[in-house]
């Protein structure tokens, strides 16, 4: 038999242009996105002076948030806490879109490496407001001006690892899952042949096991990752 | 029906990053507005809450430590003239007592000077009377001795002597 893996399922074309494709992930995300909306009205609707329930949660969110903003960029970057938070909620109700039935969104390149360039964007963008554009060229050519090609490399090489790293991680868990079901198919099928043929007995379990890996756990741990490399970077442009 | 279309696994388009984009633009706009706004606005009306309660409890602790004050003052001073009073009372009294005691031994001892004064005529008169009846009585013994008739008139003077010299 075949395992296939592929990329998002293309559902359309808008306008019937075929370079403006709609596909899987962006359809994902749009669902992601009302998702977020409605979890953020619900979480605040009717708020009272004593915290209650959902209310504590939403507060406790943008606290946390706060706290990691503050111990990682420094005083006075609050603006940046709602930043932080869609990055973290996007990514991780992306990753684990996987449990209800939907690709994940992180799972694409495009989705990863959007919000890399976005960070990469505000990274310069701090550098310049805070350095000056005569401090930000200066800055390649440190600590020689010899070292100028591999400076602009690690400035390229800063959102290409952030995009790479976390697509990688999801992909390759993606990979690996389904991998495992197609062996596990083939293998219940060789030992329980006498079942109908789509039923196999053995897909049930392991892949739960790996799932709680591979999908709830790197969920996790890469959308922190994501937040935090992003509040390092450009905590460390506003203060040099 | 129609093959599923896939894109590459590992695919960069820019029309697929533009949407990532935008879509998390409008994710920040959403959390922005829909979650940030209202819990800001919630922690900031709770710690003005907390603020104005803190602020009206200190004007209360320092309205109450006036008070204390006040009527800490006030017994101090209601003690003073307690004093004042008593003291002035006893003071009174004392003058009065001394005055009445004066009073009293002023007319005590004027009493006495009085009945001095009376038993000093009395004494007097008593003498008098005595020194008349014994002139008589000398003259009637000296008549009655020598029988004849003294004239009191002529022999005054003499009686008179021996009476001093006797009494």
């Amino acid at each position: 038999m075949n395992v296939e893996i592929n990329g998002p399922k293309i559902l359309g074309y808008l306008f019937g242009n075929t370079n403006l494709p709609i596909t899987e992930t962006m359809r994902n995300s749009w669902i992601i996105m009302a998702f977020i909306l409605f979890l953020c009205i619900f979480l605040t609707h009717r708020m009272q002076k004593i915290p209650k329930g959902k209310q504590a949660l939403a507060e406790k969110a943008v606290l946390m948030i706060d706290g990691l903003v503050e111990s990682t960029m420094g005083e006075g970057c609050q603006a940046f806490s709602p930043y932080i938070m869609t990055l973290m909620m996007s990514s991780l109700f992306g990753s684990l879109a996987s449990l209800f039935w939907m690709r994940s969104t992180t799972a694409d390149l495009n989705t990863t490496l959007g919000w890399a360039i976005i960070t990469f964007v505000l990274i310069t963008f701090n550098k310049i407001k805070y350095g000056g554009i005569k401090g930000y060229l200066k800055g390649f050519l440190e600590p020689i001006f010899v070292m100028a090609p591999l400076n602009v490399l690690s400035e390229i090489a800063t959102p290409v690892s952030m995009s790479f790293r976390h697509f990688g991680n999801m992909a390759g868990g993606l990979v690996i899952t389904t991998l495992i079901m197609g062996a596990l198919k083939v293998l219940s099928n060789a030992v329980l042949g006498f079942l109908p043929d789509n039923i196999a007995l053995l897909q049930i379990g392991l892949p739960g096991v790996l799932s709680l890996y591979f999908d709830c756990f790197t969920a996790c741990m890469q959308a922190f990752i994501f937040s935090m490399l992003t509040m390092a970077y450009v905590g460390d442009a506003r203060n040099s | 029906m129609t093959e599923a279309l896939y894109e590459a696994f590992v695919s960069i388009g820019w029309w697929e990053i533009l949407v990532t984009m935008c879509n998390t633009l409008i994710t920040f706009l959403i959390i922005k507005k829909f979650l940030y706004k209202p819990v800001r606005k919630m922690l900031a009306a709770r710690t003005e809450e907390v603020e104005s309660m803190y602020s009206t409890a200190e004007k209360a602790q320092s309205e109450a430590e006036q008070m204390r004050s006040e009527y800490t003052e006030r017994l101090s001073k209601a003690k003073e003239e307690a004093a004042e009073i008593v003291g002035s009372a006893t003071r009174r009294a004392a003058e009065r007592s001394d005055e009445i005691l004066r009073e009293s031994s002023q007319q005590a001892s004027a009493m006495v000077k009085k009945a001095e004064r009376v038993i000093e005529q009395e004494r007097i008169k008593a003498h008098k009377e005595l020194k008349d009846e014994v002139a008589d009585l000398s003259v009637m013994i000296a008549s009655k001795i020598v029988e004849r008739d003294v004239k009191p008139e002529d022999h005054e003077r003499f009686i008179e002597d021996f009476i001093d010299k006797v009494g």
